[in-house]
């Protein structure tokens, strides 16, 4: 019996022969990157409304992020800067720079499916959150390991992610995000994985709502890049201001 | 009958001080529920009266808004309102139909960081300000918003951003896609609506509004003000005929949210606070009146002896417990009704508790009593019940009574 249960663990051990909080490392690192620059169509469906959103994003590391948006003609020239756990946004209507804080950060972006939050806690996940590698699984038509990640404190927006990493790209191709009372509150999928300037990258993210029906987000990269220079002003208030 | 009243008189001045004391007893518990109506009337009836009429007396919206409104959803809205404004406002009954959008909104001085501070903000036509909620009586300085980039805000909220006339908020909402959604706007006046959390809320006309939630044209509800809120039901039902309003959710005030439960709620608390204060004072007249039935156990051993029946000792103490009710009614309702009157003038400062009170039904921190009429009558009958309610068992053990064994009875 003891035998049969050893070579039980040691099997399981084999099979996951990486560690979670590798898998995780290597999320994080594959989500950030030097230097990035983008161009994103954000299409936002609730019910029988659509709107799209144009988008010129840039990203430098973990903590940097900045977004400016370009259509619709309402909303062009809001701009938004993220600097660790600050975000700055520019609102062209008053031409003023607000930095936001408080519950403000748990309002939708632009009235998609993710939160000002959801910007703020990307790529921080080994950090943030202890994993078990609960299964392997087909997802998204790959080979994925599926990850229950408990928060290690309450302060992140979801206390429990279960997540499927594929193994070939280490994208996690689909997240489900819960609230601390178990109620499943957005699925996150990542689609189209290309290899874009040698690394792999998902041109194509879909969020939807589980709570409110019908409230669904795609975000396609029309374009990226990683291979820029990005001027060091992008990620200054400065630019909000220009 | 004419002798058994007599009796009943006489025995009232036998012992004039208990009879005082008793009459006393009804007149304070009669006092005391004339005051008690007449601060439930002046609290819950007035919020009541306010909120019906700040929400629409009937409120005509999409009927997506109408499932979620808890929500203030702005992508449910009514594009061309004021085709619908048009038509009810030609409507008998009808004192006016106002295009209205209401929205969660953060605000901030323009050197502070913003997310912290919340405000209701409402947008709508100057005339619902003045003829509806009246906003004029309740500005401490300034004035009401009357052109774009104006804004009249809560003493709350002013205080929360530490702001005064003259001075500029940056207001950020959200359009009906859910962009942000700011605005610059002065600050033209402050009110204080006597309650902390409506004087959370800010107001600014329709035209700030509609462009702020990207609604040209449109607004998310129209409210309806009528003459007798009482009957708003019935408007309610002749404005859902009209072709204009045929694709939207036309509904009274007590046909919705929270108020559909209120009417019951306030009946409950009426019967609950009458029925305390009735049960408190019968418990008074029945001390006294059993005290009267032990004293006078040997002398109601000698009247049945002598042929009163047992309907007619229970008729003796009945009408002694009415004339006392009576007479302490009366005095409790004068005495009542004078106090309830002084403090209608004066007012009651609830203070904090009061503030705790939903912006849906405002409470004030300063409540003023109402003794209506019907108040007056309500209390004397039910000064009248505390008689009925003490002398019904004294009036049983007299009736009860051997008349051998009551004649034994020592004194």
């Amino acid at each position: 019996m003891t035998t049969a249960l050893l070579s039980l663990l040691l099997a399981a051990r084999l099979a996951f022969a990486i560690t979670v909080d590798e898998v995780l490392l290597q999320i994080d690192k594959n989500l950030t990157y030097e230097a990035r620059d983008s161009s994103i169509t954000m299409t936002v469906t609730k019910g029988s409304r659509v709107k799209s959103y144009k988008m010129r994003s840039y990203g430098r590391g973990q903590d940097e992020m900045a977004m400016e948006y370009l259509e619709p003609a309402r909303d062009k020239g809001t701009k938004m800067l993220k600097k660790v756990d600050e975000l700055w946004m520019y609102l062209p209507a008053i031409e003023k720079v607000q930095k936001l804080s408080g519950h403000l950060l748990r309002d939708d972006l632009m009235g998609s499916d993710m939160s000002y939050e959801d910007l703020m806690e990307s790529s921080r996940w080994q950090k943030a959150y202890q994993g078990t590698i609960v299964a392997e699984e087909m997802m998204e038509g790959r080979k994925a390991w599926k990850i229950e990640m408990k928060a290690r404190d309450t302060s992140v927006s979801y206390p429990t992610r279960i997540i499927w990493v594929d193994q070939a790209s280490f994208i996690p191709v689909r997240q489900e995000l819960y609230a601390l009372q178990g109620m499943l509150l957005k699925t996150w999928l990542m689609q189209d994985i290309r290899k874009i300037e040698g690394r792999e990258f998902p041109m194509k993210m879909v969020v939807e709502d589980q709570v409110q029906k019908g409230s669904r987000t795609e975000i396609t990269f029309d374009r990226v890049s990683f291979q820029v220079a990005l001027p060091e002003e992008v990620f200054s208030t400065r630019w909000l201001e220009r | 009958m004419d002798l058994l009243v007599q009796l009943a008189a006489r025995n009232l001045g036998r012992n004039r001080r208990r009879t005082i004391l008793t009459v006393l007893t009804v007149a304070m518990g009669t006092g005391l529920l004339t005051v008690a109506l007449s601060m439930l009337n002046g609290i819950l009836v007035d919020a009541l009266k306010f909120a019906s009429a700040a929400s629409g007396h009937v409120r005509i919206v999409d009927p997506d808004y109408a499932r979620r409104d808890q929500l203030m959803p702005l992508a449910e809205n009514m594009p061309d309102v004021a085709t619908v404004v048009a038509a009810v406002e030609g409507q008998p009954g009808v004192l006016g139909a106002y295009a209205h959008i209401q929205a969660g909104v953060t605000g901030a001085r323009e050197d502070q960081d913003i997310g912290e501070n919340f405000s209701l903000l409402h947008g709508a036509p100057v005339a619902y300000y003045t003829e509806v909620l009246h906003l004029d009586d309740y500005v401490v300085s300034g004035r009401l918003p009357t052109a774009r980039g104006e804004v009249a805000i809560g003493q709350t909220f002013a205080q929360e951003l530490d702001v005064t006339v003259g001075g500029v908020v940056i207001v950020l909402g959200q359009t009906q896609d859910g962009s942000p959604s700011p605005a610059r706007l002065q600050v033209v006046g402050v009110l204080d609506l006597g309650n902390k959390n409506v004087n959370r809320q800010s107001y600014v006309i329709l035209e700030e509004s509609q462009w702020m939630a990207d609604i040209e044209g449109g607004a998310t509800e129209v409210l309806v003000s009528t003459g007798d809120y009482a009957r708003a039901d019935k408007l309610a039902a002749q404005l859902r005929s009209l072709p204009a309003t045929a694709a939207y959710d036309v509904a009274a005030w007590n046909e919705r949210p929270p108020f559909d439960t209120l009417g019951s709620f306030l009946v409950a608390i009426r019967g609950i606070v009458a029925g305390i204060i009735v049960f408190i004072t019968g418990l008074g007249v029945l001390n006294t009146m059993m005290m009267s039935v032990l004293e006078r156990t040997n002398e109601i051993g000698v009247m049945r002896a002598l042929g009163l029946t047992r309907r007619q000792t229970r008729e003796l103490f009945f009408f002694e417990a009415i004339t006392i009710a009576a007479i302490g009614g009366l005095v409790g309702v004068a005495g009542g009704g004078g106090a309830a009157f002084y403090l209608s003038r004066v007012g009651i400062h609830l203070g904090d508790a009061a503030a705790k009170a939903p912006a849906a039904v405002p409470i004030h921190e300063t409540v003023y009593p109402h003794a209506t009429l019907d108040t007056l009558v309500l209390a004397f009958f039910l000064g009248i019940a505390m008689a009925v309610v003490g002398g019904l068992l004294p009036a049983w053990r007299a009736a009860n009574i051997e008349p051998v064994e009551a004649m034994r009875h020592r004194r």
